[in-house]
């Protein structure tokens, strides 16, 4: 009995002990490492973004990230709530975390594609590219946060989703996960645009959401059809156009 | 060294040698309770080991000396690997600087033995166990040094226990580094002690056994020093993990001692929870899997050099 | 307030409106109305006699003051020959696309006009792109597999450049950093003021960004294909739309970038840019004016040539700036006119390849008539507008530091018009066997009326040369800290 009560005494004053450390660090800074590892989180899902070879996977973590951005978000309002500012919050999370995802999936329902993502090159080498791409975004990141005020974490897991997004486009077949590639590069902008202290109004950040929603929404519409009338939903179906 | 350090570094040693069946069977009494059977008792391991104890060792014919010394040679190699470990806030029996590279090979030595036995049997199967085994432990070592090699690189530290002792969980960028940190040891433990997603210990099918395949030709006391260095190892890998949340800065052994229950409760916890809802992977996206690892120990390396 | 009603939300209301209405003849009427009033306003602002004042996040200058006019002159064209267009026997299966058409024009107004006025570079961004998200569905007019497959690479084309455009927009944030421009958003007008405090490393990345981004929208070489491929697959009017509004809207945020960019450091690194831009553009229509096959995909690339000589003009400054701008609005006018009368020849023959066109000048007089005068026009000969414009840029290549790119720029255009000039030639004057089924007399439309009244305007404009026009255009250039 001693000896729990002693064990649960310590951890207390750990907790406290830790508790007291992150306080004293300051509102700002406490902001800063949620922004890390919110980020290095979000380079996660990229690294399985590009081991998976699901469609179904894609669209997992194209949700996982919204959910991320929503978090990311909504931490700097915690400190003064204000119904007002968690209006893009809201819409964000609604837009990329329930609508897209749910478009996404119902496309590939009524469609009937495939599981596979169909790659052009060996999902190993894909992962390396992709290694080697986040190692030298990662560098010049950090030489260029000596010059400017600017997170590196956030920047460079931006970056480096941006990459990511242009390689799937560029390495898959199927205009499904090109759509899923295009999204991954907009939340790769959103990361990156939190690390520059976004000063973007509100109105212009939902207005950006909307687009996005909207040009998914037509291109679903495309792929649609793309697969009736040329039956087919990958690039090799649209290849009329030459010069 | 002093008396009271070297009995301390002993004791230590003793508790991993103790344990780590335990951790084994109550890793096996989860994932039973997980799929809803009953399950063996969680000491049955030690059960298990003193049945193989008493039982008689056969070797194959076609088997030379490497047969009968490898598998003192594996346990030996194993044993002092956990004498490094650090376990308490005492330096371990065994550390110097730059352990950690015979802490890698260390281990590799045990599975260079292991696998030199497993061909020296002659049967086509374990030789391409030895193979498998072989190849992926070329993709499982450098998640071992992008992970443990990180915090080295950044403390400039190259002796295990002197590494684990410069992490200061009130520093937060360290909190989020060892999250990280855990994930990708975490694999390497699957990997290293072919459990679930990499390799299946339970089925004895041939085609896709890797580990067991290698000792499917071994017996009595052999099989016991294969099985118990293998307990071992995958309690070597508990350890790393759970030596990130030490609290080195207080030095306080209850707190210690509760921590060190409760992770390890948690690893097992999440080990049968893997094991019980993934299947094996196939043979040709294991090393996707590991290079995923490596992955994430480059992006630890990258972001700690740059930030801490 | 009576201004921004009139130039954004009236369109936006008018969106509303047609979704509701379900005959084409009323959504005609009313769309025509929008655009008259749009076209009278411009034009009104841009004279001078009324002076706007428009909220939040809008606002005029010199720059956008002439844009608007020249967006509002197409769109008010476009929308007067659309209803005669769509009365055409087309395909059963664009009977449906004509539902949605009114629509999505009074929103690609609404957007455009959004972009045009804007002061700030995140609600440019927004208009730029729903203008692109508007226009993608109209490529998909005629339902068949090659305008599907155009819709897509435009959308997906240039939904990917304007992402990276926004990077660069959020480069200009970190440009501002440290310096009095932080917190003060992203006006234009704000930074343009302070543009030499910000940092130049992040200032260039962010014009090659912004640059790259908008050219797959502008039509800039290497970034052209999927402009291409839709100018070439939609239906003239929004062709014609295309080539004529919607690339000198995208063409706006670079000029908006350069604005910035003009006081600083980077100015120099800017017009190479610009300049190498421009010098691919016309490389790349060169090359494929040497294989013409399909005249629709012709007129695409020759928007391309003429967008790579306005982007030249601006990369080398002084008075080569003036006859860019005098470019935009040439280029837009003829190009109207050249895509009409294209969709005109598209109906007799049915085909968008060279070699099912025979005889144009015998079978559609007028039509062909107007296609040859409006190619001289393309060719910069006198006395149309381009000649005049063309001249003036040519002028400044020659006294500017670089007069070798003159001597390139001759080079190229000289082989693009002899190779134009032989595809068209071809088209209008050789024979066909079986001409005679296909005589008929052509009846004189509404799209003859417009081309005409184009023709001359264009014609108009260069030698009557306003007064107004003069000034407003060395008013942009005093903004762009020009001297000549």
């Amino acid at each position: 009995m001693v000896f729990i009560q002693s064990c649960s005494h310590s951890i207390i004053q750990l907790m406290i002990g830790n508790f007291s450390v992150l306080a004293s660090l300051g509102y700002k800074l406490i902001k800063n490492i949620m922004q890390n590892v919110l980020s290095i989180l979000f380079c996660l899902s990229l690294f399985y973004l590009s081991v998976t070879s699901r469609v179904k996977a894609y669209v997992t973590v194209l949700q996982f990230q919204g959910v991320l951005l929503t978090v990311l978000l909504v931490f700097p309002f915690i400190g003064h709530f204000s119904i007002y500012a968690l209006i893009l919050p809201a819409t964000l999370f609604f837009v990329k975390v329930i609508l897209i995802p749910k478009y996404i999936k119902k496309i590939i329902l009524d469609l009937d594609i495939k599981r596979t993502i169909e790659p052009t090159i060996q999902q190993i080498t894909f992962l390396l590219i992709i290694i080697f791409s986040m190692t030298i975004i990662f560098i010049i990141s950090n030489v260029l946060s000596k010059s400017t005020d600017i997170e590196t974490i956030p920047f460079a897991s931006g970056f480096t989703a941006i990459a990511v997004g242009i390689f799937v486009i560029i390495y898959r077949k199927k205009l499904i996960v090109h759509v899923a590639g295009f999204l991954v590069l907009e939340n790769g902008i959103f990361l990156f645009g939190t690390a520059v202290a976004s000063e973007l109004p509100m109105m212009i950040e939902i207005g950006v959401l909307l687009d996005v929603f909207v040009v998914v929404f037509l291109m679903g519409i495309a792929i649609n059809k793309i697969s009736s009338t040329l039956s087919g939903f990958d690039v090799t179906a649209l290849g009329r156009l030459k010069d | 060294m002093e008396l009271t350090t070297f009995v301390r570094g002993i004791i230590s040693l003793l508790v991993v040698l103790g344990f780590a069946p335990l951790f084994a069977g109550l890793v096996n009494k989860l994932k039973a309770i997980f799929t809803g059977r009953l399950g063996a008792p969680v000491l049955q391991p030690y059960s298990d080991l003193k049945r193989l104890f008493r039982k008689e060792t056969i070797n194959a014919n076609s088997s030379s000396f490497i047969s009968v010394i490898s598998p003192t040679i594996n346990l030996v190699a194993v044993v002092i690997a956990a004498a490094m470990l650090p376990i308490g806030f005492e330096r371990p029996l065994i550390s110097f600087e730059g352990d950690i590279i015979l802490f890698a090979y260390i281990l590799g030595l045990a599975r260079f033995f292991q696998i030199l036995a497993a061909m020296d049997i002659g049967s086509s199967f374990e030789g391409m166990g030895a193979s498998r085994e072989a190849a992926f432990a070329v993709f499982a070592e450098p998640i071992f040094f992008f992970t443990l090699g990180s915090i080295a690189f950044i403390s400039g530290l190259t002796s295990i226990y002197e590494i684990y002792h410069s992490i200061r969980l009130d520093n937060v960028t360290y909190i989020v580094f060892i999250i990280v940190c855990s994930i990708s040891v975490f694999i390497l433990a699957v990997t290293e002690c072919s459990r679930m997603p990499v390799d299946d210990p339970k089925t004895h099918l041939e085609l896709t056994m890797i580990h067991e395949v290698m000792i499917l030709d071994n017996s009595g006391v052999d099989l016991f020093l294969y099985q118990y260095s293998s307990h071992i190892k995958l309690f070597i890998y508990a350890i790393l993990e759970t030596s990130f949340f030490y609290p080195f800065g207080i030095r306080s052994y209850t707190v210690a001692i509760v921590i060190f229950v409760v992770v390890i409760t948690a690893l097992s916890i999440s080990l049968a929870i893997v094991e019980t809802i993934t299947s094996r992977f196939k043979m040709k996206s294991i090393p996707h899997y590991l290079l995923f690892a490596t992955a994430i120990g480059i992006l630890n390396l990258l972001i700690y050099t740059f930030t801490v | 307030m009576l201004e921004f009603s009139v130039l954004i939300l009236f369109p936006l209301f008018c969106t509303g409106v047609c979704y509701l209405l379900k005959s084409i003849r009323t959504q005609y009427i009313i769309s025509m109305f929008v655009s008259s009033f749009h076209l009278i306003f411009s034009l009104m602002i841009f004279i001078g006699w009324y002076e706007p004042n428009l909220p939040f996040f809008f606002s005029t200058d010199s720059l956008s003051k002439l844009f608007l006019l020249v967006i509002s002159n197409v769109y008010f064209w476009v929308v007067l020959v659309s209803f005669s267009y769509l009365r055409r026997p087309a395909l059963a299966k664009s009977e449906e696309g004509k539902r949605y058409y009114f629509l999505l024009l009074n929103f690609y107004l609404f957007a455009n006009t959004a972009a045009i006025l804007s002061n700030h570079f995140g609600m440019y961004w927004v208009a730029a792109e729903a203008t692109t998200l508007s226009v993608a569905p109209l490529i998909y007019f005629y339902r068949n597999e090659e305008a599907l497959e155009a819709m897509w690479k435009y959308l997906f084309l240039v939904s990917v450049g304007i992402a990276f455009a926004f990077i660069g927009i959020l480069f200009l944030i970190l440009a501002s950093k440290g310096t009095i421009l932080e917190g003060h958003q992203l006006f234009f007008s704000e930074f343009v003021k302070k543009a030499a405090v910000l940092n130049p490393v992040w200032l260039k990345a962010s014009f090659i960004f912004i640059f790259v981004g908008l050219s797959t929208k502008i039509g800039i070489a290497p970034m052209h294909s999927g402009d291409v491929d839709a100018t070439s697959n939609a239906p003239s009017p929004i062709a014609a739309l295309m080539s004529g509004s919607l690339r000198i809207t995208a063409l706006l945020g670079v000029l908006r970038i350069f604005q910035i960019v003009s006081p600083t450091s980077t100015h120099e690194f800017a017009k190479t840019i610009l300049v190498i831009g421009g010098l691919i553009s016309l490389f790349v229509a060169f090359i494929y004016m040497f294989k013409v096959n399909n005249y629709k995909r012709l007129l695409a690339y020759s928007s391309v040539e003429h967008l790579g000589i306005i982007a030249l003009g601006i990369g080398i400054g002084g008075i080569a700036f003036i006859g860019a701008m005098y470019h935009v609005i040439y280029n837009s006018l003829n190009k109207m006119v050249l895509f009409f009368t294209a969709g005109n020849i598209h109906r007799k023959f049915k085909t968008r390849e060279v070699s099912g066109v025979t005889s144009v000048l015998n079978i559609l007089p007028l039509t062909g008539w107007m296609f040859l005068l409006s190619f001289f026009a393309i060719s910069a000969i006198p006395p149309f507008g381009i000649f005049f414009s063309e001249l003036m840029i040519f002028q400044g290549m020659l006294f500017s530091d670089k007069p070798w790119i003159l001597f390139i720029t001759m080079f190229l255009l000289l082989f693009i018009f002899i190779n134009m000039g032989k595809t068209i030639f071809q088209m209008l004057y050789s024979k066909n066997e079986n001409e005679e089924i296909l005589l008929e007399k052509e009846k004189f439309e509404i799209i003859h009326f417009a081309t005409i009244v184009i023709l001359i305007l264009l014609i108009a404009i260069a030698v009557i040369s306003p007064e107004i026009l003069r000034d407003n255009i060395l008013n942009i250039s005093k903004d762009f800290g020009i001297k000549l």
